[in-house]
Formats: structure tokens, sequence, C-alpha cells
């Protein structure tokens, strides 16, 4: 339908060919934009990128000074929450000093205005509170009245001494003595500036005046004098930016918000048009696609509607009748609203971006048609566009007609407005400007006459020097000064750590693979220290095994890999044969259960049904209702027992196989992985991770997930590297390769020697209840019962001290719990209707460590880290096993960290601001309240103990060999070189540390050496709530 | 004696324990006191409970001994005598301190005074309904008290959620039509500030504005009607008013006429309580609070209240059969609208709303055509199972799979029989209408919002042109200031 449209829209311009062209390149043009929207699909399957993907190949800084303009949405913390830091010293002062001269070299140390050394004026600017917020603020600071008659508080006596003295002075010496003389024009005007400070106090002779009104006239002057002088120095403007709709400057002349019209109707919209099949009622004529349904609804009715909206109708049927395509119906609107050629990108950027979160999901049901059960067409963004401008046009020209009386055409809207835009913006006003050089002043003891006697080009000079000092490099500044003290912190924790040798147990009795997530740091690290004879590897969670998977008692296949590649393999889980009619009767259960549940809620939604269900059975809810909210605990079991009964048979194996032959398919030949693909992705489990020798007699691999209840953002806690699904199902997969006998004997051949007593089991780490299930126990030989039963022990301890350890971040759980009583409290977490953080996630994470296990075996890294196995010394010499682990590492921990990291930044801008009001919409995402735009984004339940900063990648390999990868790999490449995370690389045979910086690789020198000693992670952790610093971890001192 | 003082205290614990809640948190707050959650969420779960205990007791009471109504008196708050134009005002302001010497009188009903009198009262309406809120109440303060952890705003909510239970307790044993008329103005004020608890957004204050501005009509016509019950009965107790017998079976004494007017009143005070047409379109738009918020007070509990009226007030319906046909027709014409609207909503909150409006309004049809406890025990159950519906709401994904998982496939679309029958065309006007939710917000910004917008800004050009007048021709080039020039 929607190329039929397409052509004909051809054959009627065949005689324009500008036209066409013209069109092409709009078309071209959005579909660029769109890369700007936020990439996340449907929240079931939460996929973590960064929210600025598409602005990667620029450099982060020059990306982040845009932003606000573009998106509206904040850089950076607020001042005061880095002060904050500052005065709680996470911001050191070494490190500021260290970011403003590398912002100035070669200039830190020049004299601005004869005053003061540059980087010593912006330490200044950093370290006090000296600007005033808005106009308003000022005025009611001005007005409170002690800004200008009392020191700063912070000022030392003898700083005051010396200003009241030299004030004194100045006056008495200048002013007052020689009253015949004949003074210059500037110096007679600034004489009056005197003897009106002076006068205030109605005294003539100013060696009368009390001792303590000095201060005041000498804040006095200081203010008159930076008034007077800084108005002939023009303010310091910074290259901008901002370009305005025309609903902005109809915002600003009218105090109308034509977006206030539109969004309602436009997301209501695209709420319907998306619906996955919430809705009993679909939109009509979906099939139309987006602007034709559109249309198709607005066409008929509609007297009674938003009284903007109501000459729609006949704009509407005009478009039908003329067969305007939606890109024709864009153009239009172009030309009506007046928008000029040069400014269509930035106009269409801006009108993308106004509801980003449809228009993104817009775009992913279009382009990501997989992931979705109903998609979108292509062109349905244009579409989308199309019918947003219409829209547009609508509510601005009612808004100009009745809020300004504006009658002409709307395409001079622009220029009728633009002269009217009113100017009054933060640091206009002259009070405004001063403000800062009278504190400044008093921090630095400048004198007034000091102020008074600068030559005019020092004033530019100052003035020019403290305003372009702006909010967003004070903050810029603060925040790389942050990022540079953690950063020291890490790479010196982990100097310290390589320089002892490396932990690995001889004969490992237990080797356990982990998803690379930041989670499972604490786990390992308690599991080693439990059990020291146990070794541990990290590996992407979907243990590169890309599928989708349909487990048994499943109604539909799941993608379990990242969200980037398109898997090619499906795999099913079937119950055993032996169960096979208790599974029958178990599913019919199921199925008439579930359809008596659905008609339930769909009844009691219903009129005559409702009213019979409610009126009858209503009553009985209250149980349920203060079971689950009192009782949670209780039910949560009731309801596992009942549910049991009717659950899958607990016996299942996984159809992994298919023939060579058959092409791979959903259908049932076509599931399964062939020999050739198994062979291929257990040689690469092992030679990512390094382990090809010294296998111990069973190896556990742990795919991880998460329960939780009543939060639409579920699938964010689950891992992230299978699309926020459970990894159990490739985990268990990989088992299953790795122990098939065929699969061995080639991996022989192929150099790797697995012995016949090693054994190799799935299983899913709870990182909620910090359970673990195992599968395929029953296919465990005998002899290995011993070695699970240990192992399932140990894990039962592991549990505990993870559970405590994580308990620490969490305000309601006691500080002074046993490890038992925090399992309990994480369990019981999981299964709370009103819990909004059953788990903190990746929450806190900062750095991702590619290498060796036994490099930082040991080290306590408070689950800030990703851990990567990685052996060099196994790698080939063109590093390809490195290459292709961080192909996939890099974009995906990156990804994770942007969107942590923004989302804690400015939580209600880019990620998806409280869960308390979150209300889901078309089975796809959550809208704030009735209604809103679509909210993608961490929510701020998932992010309040997240410290925004860049992740830090640490890999242990040679600068040559990461240097080629960078080259090589254009993902990478965009990544590093500009600085969306930083990159340091750890000698493999030494604890040599270089790091990445603009291009280049440099030696870092350890600011310590230092690296605490702690008998046990609870010692370390014990009693404390915030992020702790890194320690080694030693049963007994060494 | 002994048991009737028992009784008589246990009653003043249930008027008594909401009324605590709300003093503690209001006037910590006063004082800028900062209390810590836990502290909160102890009081609030202590006063709920407690209230909850002593209702059951009573409740207990009633059913062994066969009392079927028990009042509780708090005496007279104002009295005004002789009520004759202009002396009004002065007479409120003498009269209100003789408010003791009322405490225990059987207040002879005298047509022409007006009497605040505070009196709850215990009967077969009141109880269930008391009961119910007690424990929906605090089911969800419980719920609240995890669900709203390290928000900023977590002593705010339980300041107004204390309002909100003490209006909605109140109300349900209020004995008089001024006790009904004060908590239900709380109940009003507590949901519009809880609307509007996010007003860091624009949205959700517009909404709360919006329902701040619908229970304003609703309760200018419950004023009117309350003045006029006590200028037709004398008294504004229900007792009185509805003769000698006990709920449900009182009678009133007024004719079909006066009835008519009072009933048509309470009805309007009614439908904008629960949200009937045309008022509807307050109710979807009210679900910006918390969850546990928008959940049970819109959804569950205060939906309910104008159909609770209805039936406080049942004789006076019972007494003009043409009011019971208008109170039945409303219901239905509700109900048709909203069970359209709630067809197309595709978001789970606002079809949630809709749903509650559907069983609203057929309980006012119960109401109307003479059911009395039908209607009585389908507001207890449909606010049990919605208060659960919503609370659940986030859910919505998980339960959504598992019941694919489940049934083995995708959830098949609900099969409507209308939707069968009409034509495409038709059906797609009938979208449109229920897509645009009736156009009932727009209808009101025409027909209401407007005139009134027009008459102030008439209002005010004419101040300004007196003003200027008054001013003389001097002062011309003083500017009036800007914002008094807008609008």
């Amino acid at each position: 339908m929607n190329a039929a449209s397409f052509s004909n829209s051809n054959d009627a311009f065949a005689a324009n060919k500008t036209d066409r062209h013209e069109t092409a390149e709009v078309e071209r043009l959005i579909e660029k934009l769109a890369e700007l929207l936020p990439s996340q699909g449907p929240i079931t399957a939460f996929a973590f990128q960064n929210p600025l993907q598409g602005l990667e190949d620029q450099p982060f800084i020059d990306v982040l000074r845009k932003v606000y303009d573009v998106y509206g949405c904040e850089p950076f913390l607020q001042e005061g929450a880095y002060r904050k830091k500052f005065a709680d010293g996470r911001i050191p002062v070494c490190a500021l000093n260290e970011i403003i001269a590398e912002d100035l070299r070669p200039n830190a140390n020049d004299k601005i205005a004869g005053l003061i050394e540059c980087s010593e004026l912006r330490l200044s600017m950093l370290t006090n509170s000296i600007n005033p917020g808005t106009e308003n603020e000022l005025r009611w600071e001005l007005g409170g009245v002690e800004a200008i008659r009392r020191f700063r508080l912070d000022m030392s006596h003898r700083d005051r001494e010396n200003l009241v003295d030299s004030t004194r002075d100045w006056v008495k010496s200048d002013f007052q003595r020689t009253p015949g003389r004949p003074l210059s024009v500037t110096r007679q005007e600034l004489a009056a500036t005197v003897q009106k400070s002076i006068m205030r106090f109605h005294l003539g002779n100013p060696a009368a005046l009390p001792e303590s009104s000095w201060e005041t006239i000498c804040l006095s002057l200081l203010w008159r004098i930076s008034r007077s002088r800084i108005k002939s120095v023009p303010r310091y403007r910074s290259k901008s930016t901002e370009y305005l709709r025309p609903r902005d400057l109809l915002l600003n002349a009218a105090k109308d918000d034509s977006d206030e019209l539109v969004h309602p109707v436009l997301g209501r919209f695209c709420s319907a048009y998306l619906d996955q099949g919430y809705a009993h009622w679909q939109l009509p004529r979906r099939d139309l696609g987006f602007f034709n349904s559109f249309l198709s609804l607005f066409s008929a009715g509609g007297h009674f509607s938003s009284r903007w909206l109501r000459p729609l109708g006949k704009e509407v049927t005009r478009i039908q009748q003329a067969g305007t395509t939606a890109i024709e119906c864009l153009e239009e609107s172009l030309l009506a609203l007046g928008i000029q050629p040069q400014d269509r990108e930035a106009f269409l950027t801006r009108s993308l971006l106004a509801q980003r979160g449809w228009a993104g999901m817009v775009w992913q049901t279009e382009t990501r048609p997989d992931r979705v059960y109903v998609p979108s067409p292509k062109g349905s963004l244009v579409e989308y566009l199309a019918v947003r401008l219409l829209l547009d046009r609508f509510a601005i020209g009612w808004i100009a007609q009745n809020s300004l009386n504006y009658r002409e055409s709307l395409d001079q809207l622009t220029n009728y407005l633009t002269p009217h835009v009113s100017t009054d913006r933060i640091g206009e006003s002259v009070e405004h400007r001063a403000y800062p050089i009278l504190q400044l002043a008093q921090l630095h003891g400048w004198t007034p006459r000091q102020l008074a006697e600068l030559s005019s080009p020092s004033w530019v000079e100052l003035v020019r020097e403290v305003e372009s000092f702006s909010p967003f490099e004070r903050r810029r500044v603060f925040h790389l000064a942050f990022e540079r003290h953690l950063t020291h912190q890490m790479l010196d924790a982990i100097s310290a750590r390589a320089e002892l040798p490396i932990a690995k147990p001889d004969i490992p009795r237990l080797q356990v693979f982990t998803c690379i997530d930041a989670r499972e740091e604490s786990f390992r690290r308690h599991l080693e220290e439990v059990a020291p004879d146990v070794e541990t590897f990290g590996n992407a969670g979907f243990f590169n095994v890309p599928m989708y998977f349909r487990g048994a008692g499943e109604a539909h296949f799941t993608a379990l890999c990242p969200i980037v590649i398109k898997p090619k393999n499906w795999v099913v889980e079937d119950v055993v044969l032996s169960l096979i009619d208790s599974d029958r009767q178990r599913a019919n259960a199921r199925r008439w259960l579930g359809t008596a549940t659905h008609r339930f809620n769909t009844g009691t939604r219903g009129s005559i049904s409702g009213a019979l269900l409610t009126a009858v059975l209503g009553p009985l809810f209250t149980a349920p209702l203060v079971g689950r909210i009192i009782f949670p605990r209780l039910t949560a079991k009731m309801h596992r027992t009942a549910r049991g009964f009717m659950a899958t048979p607990p016996v299942t194996r996984l159809r992994l196989e298919r023939s060579e032959d058959a092409p791979a398919g959903p259908d049932d030949e076509g599931i399964g992985f062939t020999l050739t693909e198994m062979i291929a992705m257990g040689e690469r489990a092992l030679r990512d991770t390094g382990l090809t020798s010294n296998f111990a007699r069973l190896v556990i691999i742990l795919g991880h997930g998460s329960n939780c209840l009543n939060n639409p953002h579920e699938s964010a806690y689950h891992c992230g590297a299978c699309s926020g699904a459970p990894g159990a199902a490739n985990a268990r997969a990989l088992a299953a390769i790795l122990n098939d006998r065929r699969v061995r004997s080639q991996l022989l051949v192929r150099g790797i020697a697995i012995p016949d007593e090693t054994h190799f089991l799935g299983g899913l780490h709870n990182t909620a209840t910090e359970s673990i299930r195992y599968y395929d126990l029953e296919l465990l030989p005998t002899s290995h019962v011993r070695d699970i039963k240990s192992a399932m022990e140990i894990f039962s301890r592991v549990a505990e001290r993870n559970a405590h350890e994580r308990c620490r971040r969490f305000e309601t759980a006691s500080l002074q719990f046993t490890p038992l009583e925090a399992l309990k409290h994480v369990e019981d977490r999981s299964e709370d209707l009103a819990q909004t953080r059953p788990e903190y996630g990746n929450s806190t994470n900062a750095i991702c460590f590619v290498g060796r296990r036994g490099r930082l075996r040991g080290m306590y890294l408070d689950r800030r880290s990703f851990l990567m196995s990685y052996d060099a010394s196994q790698d080939n010499q063109q590093n390809g096993i490195l290459a292709r682990i961080l192909a996939a590492v890099i974009p995906v921990c990156e990804g994770i960290n942007m969107l942590y990291t923004l989302s804690a930044i400015d939580n209600s801008g880019w990620g998806s601001g409280t869960k308390l009001p979150h209300n889901i919409t078309s089975l796809l995402g959550v809208m704030d309240g009735a209604a809103s735009d679509l909210r993608t984004g961490l929510p701020w339940q998932g992010v309040d103990i997240h410290e925004p900063v860049r992740l830090l990648f640490v890999i242990e390999t040679t600068a040559a060999a990461m240097q080629m990868i960078i080259n090589e790999n254009p993902t990478i490449a965009r990544i590093c070189r500009n600085g969306w995370a930083q990159l340091a690389v750890l000698d493999p045979n030494s604890n040599r540390i270089q790091q990445y910086c603009d291009g280049s690789f440099t030696d870092y020198v350890p600011l310590s050496s230092e690296l605490p000693v702690t008998p046990s992670s609870g010692d370390w952790y014990r009693g404390q709530r915030g992020n702790l610093g890194f320690a080694m971890v030693f049963k007994e001192k060494p | 004696m002994v048991p009737n003082l028992l009784l008589t205290l246990t009653g003043i614990i249930v008027v008594v324990s909401p009324a605590a809640l709300l003093m503690m948190l209001g006037l910590t707050t006063l004082f800028r006191y900062k209390l810590s959650e836990v502290a909160i969420s102890r009081f609030a779960q202590t006063c709920s409970f407690t209230g909850l205990l002593a209702s059951l007791c009573i409740l207990a009471f009633m059913l062994a001994t066969g009392v079927r109504d028990v009042p509780l008196e708090f005496g007279n708050w104002v009295s005004l005598h002789n009520l004759t134009g202009t002396s009004e005002i002065a007479d409120e302001t003498t009269s209100s301190h003789d408010s003791t010497q009322h405490a225990t009188d059987s207040v002879a009903p005298h047509a022409g005074e007006f009497h605040l009198r505070m009196k709850f009262v215990f009967d077969r309406l009141s109880i269930p309904f008391a009961v119910m809120t007690f424990v929906l109440c605090g089911v969800i303060g419980s719920f609240a008290v995890k669900y709203l952890h390290l928000e900023p705003g977590y002593n705010r909510f339980f300041l107004f959620y204390s309002i909100f239970q003490l209006g909605m307790v109140w109300s349900s044993i209020a004995g008089t039509i001024e006790t009904l008329f004060f908590s239900w103005e709380l109940v009003g004020l507590s949901s519009a500030l809880l609307v509007a608890y996010y007003h860091d957004r624009a949205s959700p204050v517009q909404n709360g504005l919006r329902v701040w501005a619908v229970y304003r009509i609703a309760d200018a016509a419950f004023l009117v009607a309350a003045l006029s019950l006590h200028h037709l009965s004398g008294s504004g107790d229900f007792a009185v008013l509805m003769g000698d017998g006990d709920w449900p079976f009182g009678k009133v004494s007024i004719t079909e006429q006066q009835a008519l007017l009072v009933g048509s009143l309470l009805l309007i005070a009614a439908a904008g309580k629960s949200a009937l047409v045309p008022f509807s379109g307050w109710l979807p738009r009210a679900m910006e609070g918390p969850t546990p918020s928008s959940a049970v007070f819109y959804g569950a509990l205060s939906v309910h209240l104008g159909a609770f009226l209805l039936l406080r007030v049942s004789p006076v319906l019972e007494a003009s059969k043409t009011l019971s046909g208008i109170v039945v027709a409303l219901g239905l014409v509700t109900m048709i609208y909203a069970t359209m609207a709630t067809r197309v909503q595709s978001d789970v909150k606002s079809a949630l709303s809709y749903a509650s409006l559907i069983q609203v309004s057929i309980i006012v049809v119960e109401i109307g055509i003479g059911l009395r406890y039908i209607p009585l025990i389908h507001i207890i159950g449909h606010a049990c199972i919605r208060t659960l519906q919503l609370v659940r709401a986030p859910s919505l994904l998980k339960d959504y799979s598992s019941l694919e998982n489940a049934i083995g496939d995708h959830l098949p679309p609900s099969p409507s029989i209308w939707q069968r029958w009409l034509t495409p065309s038709t059906r797609e006007r009938f979208y449109r209408f229920a897509w645009e939710r009736g156009y009932m917000d727009s209808m009101l910004d025409d027909f209401v919002v407007q005139p009134f917008v027009h008459l102030f800004r008439m209002a005010n050009r004419i101040e300004l042109r007196c003003e200027k007048f008054l001013e003389g021709p001097t002062n011309r080039n003083n500017p009036v200031p800007k914002d008094r020039r807008r609008n």
C-alpha cells in the first residue's frame, strides 16, 4: 500500500523534476536525523544503548556542548551537586588544577588584568559560589541587603582588614584631602561615585566615620565601580547552536505553547497506531500506514473536538482528494510555516525530537520489525513527521490568531515574531554581570582603588575571562576533574595489584563462567574468597551462542543475544519424552486457566460482565490484595506452590542439533545448530576466555537473570547481552555443546584437550534473590555428584555473602544484618509488589577490565567493574581473539555505561524519571501519568546511586596491539578516539599502564602505589553505604 | 449503660483515628519537623488499623444486638437563628462561640435556621463503607510506604493521604449533610493535590486544576442542595430528613417537586464526584499521581462517593419518580459512553479508569431503579477488585506474557458483537468518538469554561476602564502593570 501511494506521488510529480529531487533529499535527511532518536525498542527487550549513539562520530565534549540546545537535556550534573562532591572531598583541588591547566595550556599563568593568574581565577570561580542564579534570584539577594553590606562569610579576617584599610586610606588620601585639585573627567566621575557611596552615610568627613561602616563603604564602592565600568564592556557570547522553531517564537511572544496542543493528540494517536494488542478496538484502517490512517480517522466527525482541531477535517478532506502523499504534505507544511531551506535541517531536528519517545518508537518498529508483534511499514517516520507538522500548522495558526490577533499568512509569522522575541535572558542586566566581579574582588582582596584604576582594556580582559568561563565550562571542568580523580584511583589500584603475583589455583576444584556484568564482580570475589581453589571466568552473557529461543511452556521465540546481532538459529526446549503425558495435561490445565484468567480480566473491564463479576466475586479479591501487600512473602510462597502443580515438568532438553543440510528456521527441521556451528561456538567460548588447559572436573556456566514484581522495567535487570532476557538457555546450550563427545574430539584436533572427567553444567544466577538454578542435573555422571554437592554448598554461602554486600546499598536494609538476614531481605524485595528497587542492576559501573582474572583476583572492586576474561599469551600475532572480543565488549559496555551515566545526569531528560507515575502504554513502553511522551532510558530508582563517569576500559595487552585494533574497527575507533569511553592498557608482563589520550598511548605514572589490605570483603564494606575505595583482600596479611 | 458507653467510645475511635493521623502529619509539617519514613509509616498503619478494628467492633455489636442505628453527636459548631437577609454574616461570627451549649440537645427543626452540626451515624450503609475505606486506605498506605521510598515528596504524599482518608471515613459515617459536605470537600481537596503531586511537570498541575474545577461545580451544587434541604426541613440531619426509618427504609417529608429540585442538585454533585456524563473527562486525567494514589483514590474510592451520596439520600429519590428516571438515564448514558471509551484506550491506566466508570454508572442505574443493598455490595466488590488491578497495573507486561505462554499464542482480541455488526465507516465514527473521549472535555471547555473566562475578562476590562476613569487624565503616562493587562 505504501509503495503504491509513493508511485502515485511520483506520477503526479513527474513533470517537476526538481521537486522529486528535493523530496528524496528530505527523506534522506529525515533518515539521517532518525539516528538522533532514542534507540530503545519495546521495553520488554530492554536495550542498553548510548542515548547519543547517533552522535558518537563527534567528540564527546563537543556533543555535550550542544545537547541542551538540541535535546533540552542537561549535559552534566548541576553545579551545586559538584560543589557538594568538592566539599566531601570526592573532587580534590589537584584534579581541578590539572584540568584547568590542560584547558589553558600554555597560558595558565598569564595575569588577567594584572590582578590574578588565569588558572587561579578559574579555580576560584569553581570552588566558590559566586554566580547569581536568575535575574529574579539576584534581585532577591540584593534586596536582602547583606550582599552589599557585609563581606562574604568565607573571607578570612586578614583579608577583610586589608581591604578595609586600603579603602579607607584611598578615600581619605585621594578624595578628601585635596578638594581643590583639578580632576580628569574619569577621575571626576570616580569621585562622584565615591562621594555617592559615602553620602549614603550622611557624613561629610570620612575620618569621623565609625569603623564598622567602612566594610559597607568598601563593598558599596566595589559594587558601584564594577557596575559603572562593566557597562562599557561588551557581553561575551559563545557561539550558539540554538535554533528557534516557530513554536518557540510564539511561546515567547504569546506565552501559549503549541506543543501543548499538539502533543496530547499526536501522542494518543501514536499510542493507538503502535498498539501491540492492548486496546479492544484497534485503530481502524491501521493497515493504510501512519499518515493515511490518521487522515482517515480525522476525515469524519469531529464537530465537537477542541476548537483548534476543528478546521483540520476540511484540510484532511482536501489532502485526501488531492491524493497528497505524506512527504508532499510535509513539504507543504514546511512552506506553509515559512521554513527557509537553510533552516530546514535544524527545524526538522527540533520537530522530530520534540516528542522523541514516540518518534523513536515509530522508527524502531519500522527498522526492527523482528522485535515487535505489530511492525510499522517502511517510511513510517516520514509519515509521522508529516502528521506532526500538519498538526503544528493548525496549532500555531490557532494561537497566533487568538493570542496575537495575527491574521496574515503563517509563512510570514517567523518574520513577524523575530523582532518581538524578548532578550531578557540570564546574565543580561548590569547587576547580573557585575555580581561575580564583586564576589571575586572580595575573595582575592581586590581593592576599590585597583578596580577603579584598571584601564579599559584590562576591564574587557577581566570581564571576558569571567564571562567566558560559563556555567557549561564550569560544570565540564568539575565533571572531568571528578572523573579524572576516580580514574587515578582505579589505575593506581590496578597498578598496585598488578605488581603482586598472579593469583590462580594450581589445580582448580571448580571453574565457573559468569557474565561480564558488574553485578557478577562481587559474586565472583565472594566465590573466590569462600573457596580459594575455584577459578572464575567472565564472558558476555550470551556466551557467543546467539539464538532465538523458545522455552517449554512459552508461546514465542525470544532473541538471546546483544541487540546489534540478528540471530541465525532457533532453539527450543522440550520436555523429555517420558514426561510427555504429564506435560500435555499440565499444558491443558494452563491453557484452561489462562483462558479463564484472560476472560475474567477482560470481563471485569466490560459492562454487564463486569457488573456480575465485580459484584459477585469482588469482595473475594480483598484476600489477594491484602495478602500481596501485607504478607508478600507468604503470598509468593502460596503462588509458587499453586503454580508448581501446573508448571512444565522439571526435566527438559534443549533441541540443539539439526542436520548439516537443513536450513535454519523456526520450523521443526530448522531448529538447532549444525555440528560445525557447535564446534565453532565451543572453541570460541574457550579460546576467548583463555580456558584451554588445566580443566577442573566440573565447569559451571552461569547465565544471569532477575525477577521482580510489578515492574515494567524488569527487562533492564536481566542480562544486557541477551537483549534484556535471562541468559539461562545460552549457558545451558554452551554446556551441552562442550559435553558433546564429537565436539570434544574436534576440539582435540584443534589443540584443546578437554579431559574425559570434565563435565560442563549450565545454570542461572538470579541477581535479585542470589539463588542459582542448575540445568540438566540428571545428565550429570554419578561420579560428579560429590563435586556438584560441594559446589552447591559453596554457592549457598556465596549467596548469603553477596546478598549481604548488596544490602549495604539499600536504605531499608539494616547495616547490622547477618548474611542470612540479608539473603532473606533480598528475596523479599523481589517478591514485593511495592518494591521499586528489587536490585540496582549495573548501577555504579565505572570500569571494564579485559584480561586474566588472576591479575585482579582478590581485589575489592565494589561492584563497579565489568570483568571479561582474556589471555594475551594465547592470542595470535594479529590479536584476532582480542579484536573479536572487543568488537562486542567495547560498544556493549560503553552503551550500558552511557545509558546509566546520562540517565543519572538528567533523569527526567535522558532517563524515564521516577517509576511511580509510570503508565504502560501500547504494551511497548511507559508514559508519565495520564498522557505524556513515551519515556525511554532508565528510571530514577535504577540510577539514584550511580555516579556519572565515562567507563574506563583497562585491557591487558600492548599499546601497539590496541592501536591496531582501534585502527581496524571503526566502531571502537569512534568510541575511543572521540572520548565516549576512557581507555588504558595494562602490560601483560608487568604493571606498566598506558593511557590512551588524543590518539596515542602515554605512560601512566601512579600517584600512589599503596593498596589497602583487608582480611575479607565484609570487613572492608561493613557499616558503609556509599561508594568505597579499592582494596586487596588477603586472608592473612602477606 | 456500659455497652453503650463502650459503643460511644469505639465510635469516637473511628472518628478520631484518621483525624489523629492528619494532626500528626499536619502539625509536624507545619512546624517543619521532619519525620522519618519509618515514623510516618508506623503512624499511618496504626491509625488505619485502629480505625478498622473499631469499625469492625461496631459492626459486630450491631450484628449481635440487632441495633441498626448508632448516632454520635458532636454538637452544633455554628448555628444561625432567624436567618433574615443581611444579618447573616454578623450572626455567624457571634453565634459560632456558643457551640458547646448545643452539645447534646436534639435539635428541633425550625425552617429558616442553619446549623453546622457535627454528627456521625453508624448504620447499615455507613459501617460497610467505613470498613471498606479503612481496609483499602490501610492496604494502600502500606503499599505506598515502600513504593514511595526515598521519594522527595514522601511526607507530602502522606499528608494528602491522611486528608483523603479522613475525608473518606467521615463522608461514610456523616450523620448530617453539613458533615458530609465538609468531608466531601476534604476528599476533593486532597484528590486535586494528589493529582498535581508531581508539580515539577506541567500536565499533572493542569490536570489537577481540571479535577479541582469540576469538583467546584459539583460542590456548588451540593452546597445549594444542602441549604435547600435546610430551608425545606429545617435541619441537615439525615435522621430528621429521612423520617423515622433506619437506612434504607427512610421516608422524606418533602413534596415531590421539592425532592426533584434537591435531588437534581445532589445528582449534579454526585455526577461531578463520580465522573458521570458530562463530567467524565477528569477521570483518566486523574491518573497523574504515583500509582497507589491514582489507584485507590480515583479508580476505587472517591469515584464511588457520588454513588454513595445517592444511596445516602435515597429516600429523596424515592419521593420523585422523575428524579429516579433521570438517575437511571444518566447512569445508562454514562455506561454506554464509558464502554465505548474503555475499548479504544491503549494505555492501562486510562482503560482501567474507564472500566471503573462503567461499574460506577451501573451502580447509579441500580440505585435509580430502587435497589439499595445490591449497589452497596457492588460498590464494595468493585472497589476491591479495581484497587488490586490498578495497583498491579505495572505488572501488565508480565501478566500478558504469562497469559500468552499459557494459551500458547498471542492473546485473542475479544470478540465484540457490535464491532462485527457495524459497517466499517460507522465503526470509524464510533472509534473517533471514543478516541476523543466523547468530546467531553472540549464541550466543557466550550460551554462552561469559555463563558466564564469571557465573563471574567469582561469584568477585568470594565475594572480597568473604571480605574482609568478614576485615576483621571493626569496619570495617563503610568502604564498599567503588564501582568494585569493580560487576560
